[in-house]
């Protein structure tokens, strides 16, 4: 078995000395997490990642909601009972008493500052991410 | 250690909450969402609050087919109640003010932008809380076209208004939002407020700004329930969009949207939305919400002259087909949200 001779000192352990004990592996794997830290940065570090759901009763916050879990929210609106369904990652309204369906229809809402509103129910449902992409929209 | 008190400061400020009070309510029947930069929370919830009141007073008055409460008709119910008999009735200043400067914009839209079809709205089935598709009955529409109602139709001496045309039916529905804004932020202007960024059911108006950059806007897809594109709201600047996608019901598989050409009386097929965005004035808010509407009813051909009737140079038209039509000077503001966007310039 062979033993490396580091350099005692290891100011002198420059960069070149590290580049020769490297293994093309080893190049491999520092490649793999680069591409791995720069993926999880774009999907996680963009303002288009919704974290939460903020649903809306009437003028007051009725409450928010990770959207990292399967759920399903019961809200009693203006008209009745409206179920907003939560799952992985997205929101929506599964049923609405209102006639219209305009909400349902919006279906899933998946990237931060989305909204559904429900105006006869007086419901509405916004993803919540790190940085809102807008303060308020033109409808 | 120079470091050291950067990364302190950074911490620091990251948490100091932003001084930002946002409120949303159900006024007007839509969805009113205002934002107040820089006041105390206190104060800007009173402001609010103030502000929301008047709307909901406007809302009663100018309703055009709900009574305020029971037996009680709204200001502008009777009004109509009155032209319909051939009556001449007393009304209060505001709402003189507030019919004579609409009679000057239909004037301006060649009748485009006409709130005297109340009629026709109503035969539509617009005139409810919630549409459902209703039965479309051909003759009765060409009637109300034949019977030609508007705005110069009425006559107004002092506080005295009386109509020459019994047919005329007042709908304010794409005027008071607008006046609305108006009414708003000139209030919170009087009252002090830098910065506020206010939201009736779609049509928005900026004061100052949030914190050290512009109010940012996002415009509704038509088809798809994200932004399409975002811009940056300066101080004193209005937008509005007029769309088939708030207000609409399917028949037949085909979509009738609350927009209707008072030429035909018929609710316009061929365009998904307009956006227009509007230089600051102390008429923003009104013409944010007026100026869409003749755009989205003129033929493709006519719409840069329909634009032009209320000097609006900064525009979007998304046509039937879902084709993006841009003017020059709105599409330098623009920012799409989908980077690969087909759009083309508005010549």
């Amino acid at each position: 078995m062979q033993v490396l001779n580091f350099p005692s000192s290891p100011k002198s352990l420059n960069a070149k000395l590290v580049a020769q004990y490297l293994l093309l592996g080893d190049w491999l794997v520092i490649l793999a997490s680069l591409v791995c830290v720069w993926y999880l940065f774009h999907e996680l570090w963009s303002n288009e990642h919704a974290t939460s759901v903020q649903i809306r009763l009437g003028n007051k916050i009725y409450a928010s909601y990770s959207l990292n879990q399967q759920r399903e929210v019961h809200v009693h609106g203006q008209l009745g009972e409206a179920v907003i369904s939560i799952s992985q990652g997205k929101a929506r309204f599964a049923k609405s008493p209102c006639t219209s369906q305009y909400c349902v229809h919006q279906g899933w809402l998946t990237r931060a500052g989305q909204v559904a509103i429900c105006l006869p129910n007086q419901i509405s449902l916004e993803l919540l991410g790190e940085a809102k992409t807008y303060d308020t929209l033109n409808y | 250690m120079r470091y050291l008190a950067i990364l302190f400061l950074l911490l620091v400020s990251s948490c100091m909450k932003e001084p930002l009070y946002h409120s949303q309510s159900y006024v007007f029947g839509t969805l009113v969402d205002i934002s107040i930069y820089g006041e105390t929370e206190e104060r800007a919830q009173l402001l609010v609050n103030q502000v929301l009141q008047d709307f909901q007073n406007l809302h009663n008055r100018l309703h055009a087919w709900k009574p305020i409460s029971s037996g009680k008709p709204s200001e502008l119910y009777q009004l109509n109640a009155a032209f319909e008999q051939g009556k001449s009735s007393q009304i209060s200043p505001d709402l003189a003010a507030m019919l004579a400067d609409a009679t000057q914009l239909s004037q301006q839209s060649a009748g485009l932008f006409n709130p005297a079809i109340g009629n026709l709205i109503s035969t539509w089935g617009f005139q409810r809380d919630e549409f459902s598709a209703v039965n479309i009955d051909a003759e009765q529409i060409s009637a109300l076209v034949k019977d030609h109602p508007q705005m110069t139709d009425i006559v107004l001496k002092g506080n005295r208004i009386y109509s020459t045309n019994p047919a005329v039916k007042l709908d304010l529905g794409g005027y008071a939002k607008g006046y609305a804004l108006d009414l708003a932020a000139h209030y919170l202007r009087q009252q002090h407020v830098k910065n506020a960024l206010i939201n009736i059911g779609g049509n928005i108006i900026a004061i100052g700004q949030h914190g050290n950059q512009p109010w940012r806007v996002g415009i509704q897809h038509p088809r798809q329930p994200n932004a399409i594109a975002t811009l940056d709201l300066p101080d004193g600047w209005a937008i509005g969009t007029s769309g088939d996608y708030q207000r609409y019901f399917m028949y037949g598989g085909k979509r009738y949207c609350h927009i209707i050409d008072p030429r035909t009386g018929y609710p316009v097929s061929h365009t998904q939305a307009v956006t227009v965005l509007v230089p600051p004035s102390d008429h923003a808010g009104v013409l944010s919400d007026v100026a869409s509407k003749p755009i989205f009813i003129q033929t493709p051909d006519n719409r840069s002259k329909a634009a032009q009737a209320f000097a609006i140079q900064h525009f979007m038209v998304i046509d039937a087909k879902s084709t993006i039509l841009v003017s020059k000077q709105l599409a330098q503001q623009l920012h799409w949200v989908d980077a690969g966007v087909k759009f083309s310039i508005i010549p």
